[in-house]
């Protein structure tokens, strides 16, 4: 499957950072980052906390424009585009904190997500023949992430992990081309970070996967390739086991070496 | 409605209960449509027409809040473009105040409304990159600014205002007669009712919610929240330039002190002391003003130097402060609680569940932090 995934690789990469850097006053969070995607891939971001991952994420999805650097997102410079833009050319994310709409129900959040990448966001009046479509989208999203008994749920009633999975359903929802997670296992017990690579590992093969992932499990079975980062900076690319298997990767994580392992 | 209404329907099972509240609501309907035969003129128009266009200010105000998560000291400066817009092309019979240019009083509507509606566009997209205490500061900024410009450009506000503006032909003289114009401000707030409760469940309603929970989310989702922000904000100020059109008409005239900055916190009032949950809030809090401003005029005993008459800001302001602290969701969660002992929903009415639907609440309370200045939540939290 991994393999599967890689074979695409004499295409464009859908998404290219050259330089991309961003600092805070005088914190360079994100520091001369290169990067590319192609389509298909399943890029796992590693490192420590403070190592710029969520910058990164906040950079390529338009949050806010890097100081440095220039994106290509789907061979179009975006560097400098809002977040709503790439949004509408195939970019979905979740956030560290399930950001979700708390004052509605499960599915006019998924519908909200359907309905963001559409036209009409200023409709003001209800047309069934409009909305059923995307309505039923919904429904099926929620279905696809286990949510199909808590659709009419409102979304304060959700426990946790059923933020998680309509974080996820939200981002499936829009029909992504690429789909940037971060940290989707991050507070989920044992069984349901199981749930959730299932979850990852079932998502069709022309979606490209950009992951932030602290659980090494997760992140090495979701991903064919990863990028480590610390202090701002991509320090190692490699496969899975050749992440596995790095002493610079051990040092971060463990603070130590092993040597003669 | 998403929230608070599906949530009683749903989880409601008494018969009896639902009864009643169709019972409760067919007994409002009768007494409102009766309203001339049951009071005197003096209720009809100076309590009940009053509390109904005050209503229609206040609940732009609420709409704004609840739906959209801004706080808009804007909403009287916009009825006072409205009121002044129409006063000045209207004709009006002693031609000392505004342009008088004799359009027939319709046109005046029309041309008020279109007037106020583009300047709350504007306004909105002035203040639609702003959020809680900023928002609420450009806001007031916008509705200083207004009151100011009425009163120092006489050209258009006459001195001391615009007087006896032309109403048209039906509603007669509404101090004698205030029947029709009672009516027109019911059938108003009726429309105005209805036409948020609808606005609020099309997709742009529902991608508004959004946005008040959550607009950096939103924004990612693909949304241009400025933009459907500053279109929310107009919504608001078409409701507010139907309050201004009605005020003109209940007031005969319309003058720069009647947009003032006290005006600018009675709307505020009357929509946290009804309650902001819920839009029918407006309207109930706009009838607690009204009651509460003839009553305190008539009975507040004299007491030295604390208590007279004359002090009615002061009365409104300790109800003010009793309602935010008792029940921060004003007379409509005071309500809901009642409810719920009557219909015995909440068993044990816990005061942490009873208001409204839980949903609503943490709603609010999102609200509440996003609109510093708002009413102030009340720190519970629901898990």
């Amino acid at each position: 499957m991994a393999v599967a995934a890689q074979s695409a690789e004499s295409a464009e990469p859908i998404l290219r950072l050259r330089g991309v850097g961003r600092r805070f006053g005088g914190l360079r969070a994100v520091d001369g980052v290169d990067l590319q995607i192609r389509r298909g891939d399943r890029r796992a971001i590693l490192g420590p906390n403070g190592a710029g991952k969520t910058t990164l994420f906040n950079v390529i999805a338009g949050e806010f424009p890097p100081t440095d650097g220039t994106i290509d997102l789907f061979g179009t410079d975006v560097t400098h585009s809002p977040a709503r833009h790439r949004a509408k050319m195939g970019l979905a994310r979740t956030y560290q904190q399930s950001r979700v709409l708390l004052g509605l129900s499960v599915e006019d959040n998924i519908y909200l997500a359907a309905l963001g990448v559409r036209t009409g966001h200023t409709f003001p009046f209800r047309s069934r023949k409009r909305d059923a479509p995307l309505r039923a989208r919904a429904r099926e999203a929620a279905r696809e992430v286990g949510l199909e008994r808590r659709v009419g749920a409102m979304v304060s009633e959700l426990s946790h992990g059923e933020r998680r999975q309509l974080s996820i359903g939200m981002a499936r929802v829009a029909q992504p081309q690429l789909m940037m997670l971060d940290e989707p296992a991050a507070g989920l017990s044992r069984a349901e970070r199981v749930t959730l690579t299932e979850l990852l590992l079932a998502l069709p093969e022309d979606v490209t996967l950009l992951l932030i992932e602290h659980d090494m499990d997760v992140a090495l079975r979701v991903a064919n390739w990863v990028t480590m980062m610390h202090d701002g900076r991509v320090i190692v690319e490699g496969t899975p086991a050749e992440i596995r298997a790095n002493e610079t990767v051990h040092e971060l994580y463990l603070g130590k070496r092993h040597y003669g392992d | 409605m998403s929230t608070v209404a599906n949530t009683p329907t749903r989880s409601w099972p008494p018969r009896g209960a639902a009864l009643l509240g169709w019972a409760v609501l067919a007994a409002v309907g009768v007494v409102l449509l009766l309203a001339p035969l049951i009071f005197d003129l003096f209720w009809l128009s100076q309590i009940l027409t009053q509390a109904l266009w005050l209503g229609i200010a206040a609940v732009s105000l609420t709409f704004l809040y609840r739906y959209g998560g801004m706080t808009s000291l804007a909403q009287v400066a916009i009825y006072g473009i409205a009121g002044f817009a129409m006063g000045n092309v209207v004709h009006t019979i002693n031609s000392e105040g505004g342009l008088n240019l004799g359009w027939t009083p319709w046109l005046g509507v029309v041309f008020g409304i279109v007037v106020a509606v583009l300047l709350g566009l504007l306004f909105g997209a002035i203040a639609s990159r702003s959020y809680g205490i900023y928002f609420l500061m450009i806001t007031l900024a916008l509705s200083l600014f207004v009151f100011y410009f009425f009163g120092q450009v006489t050209q258009l506000s006459g001195f001391g205002g615009i007087r006896s503006v032309s109403r048209p032909g039906y509603l007669g003289d509404p101090i004698t007669h205030p029947s029709p114009l009672y009516y027109t401000c019911l059938g108003c707030s009726v429309a105005v009712y209805l036409l948020l409760r609808y606005m609020v469940r099309t997709p742009f309603g529902i991608a508004l919610q959004g946005i008040r929970d959550d607009p950096g989310r939103m924004s990612s989702l693909g949304y241009h929240v400025a933009l459907h922000r500053a279109l929310a904000f107009a919504l608001g100020a078409f409701v507010a330039s139907i309050a201004g059109v009605l005020s003109v008409w209940f007031n005969t005239q319309i003058s720069p002190g009647s947009i003032n900055i006290q005006q600018t916190i009675a709307v505020l009032i009357i929509a946290v002391i009804g309650g902001l949950s819920r839009l029918e809030g407006a309207w109930i809090g706009a009838l607690a003003y009204a009651l509460i401003d003839y009553y305190a005029r008539q009975h507040t005993p004299t007491l030295g130097l604390w208590l007279n008459p004359g002090r009615f800001a002061t009365i409104i302001g300790v109800v003010f402060l009793l309602i935010v602290l008792l029940s921060p969701d004003g007379l409509i969660g005071i309500g809901t609680r009642v409810w719920a002992l009557v219909t015995r929903r909440g068993r044990e009415a816990e005061p942490g569940t009873a208001a409204a639907a839980p949903t609503a609440e943490a709603t609010l309370e999102k609200a509440g932090t996003m609109a510093t200045g708002g009413p102030p939540s009340s720190g519970r939290q629901e898990a």
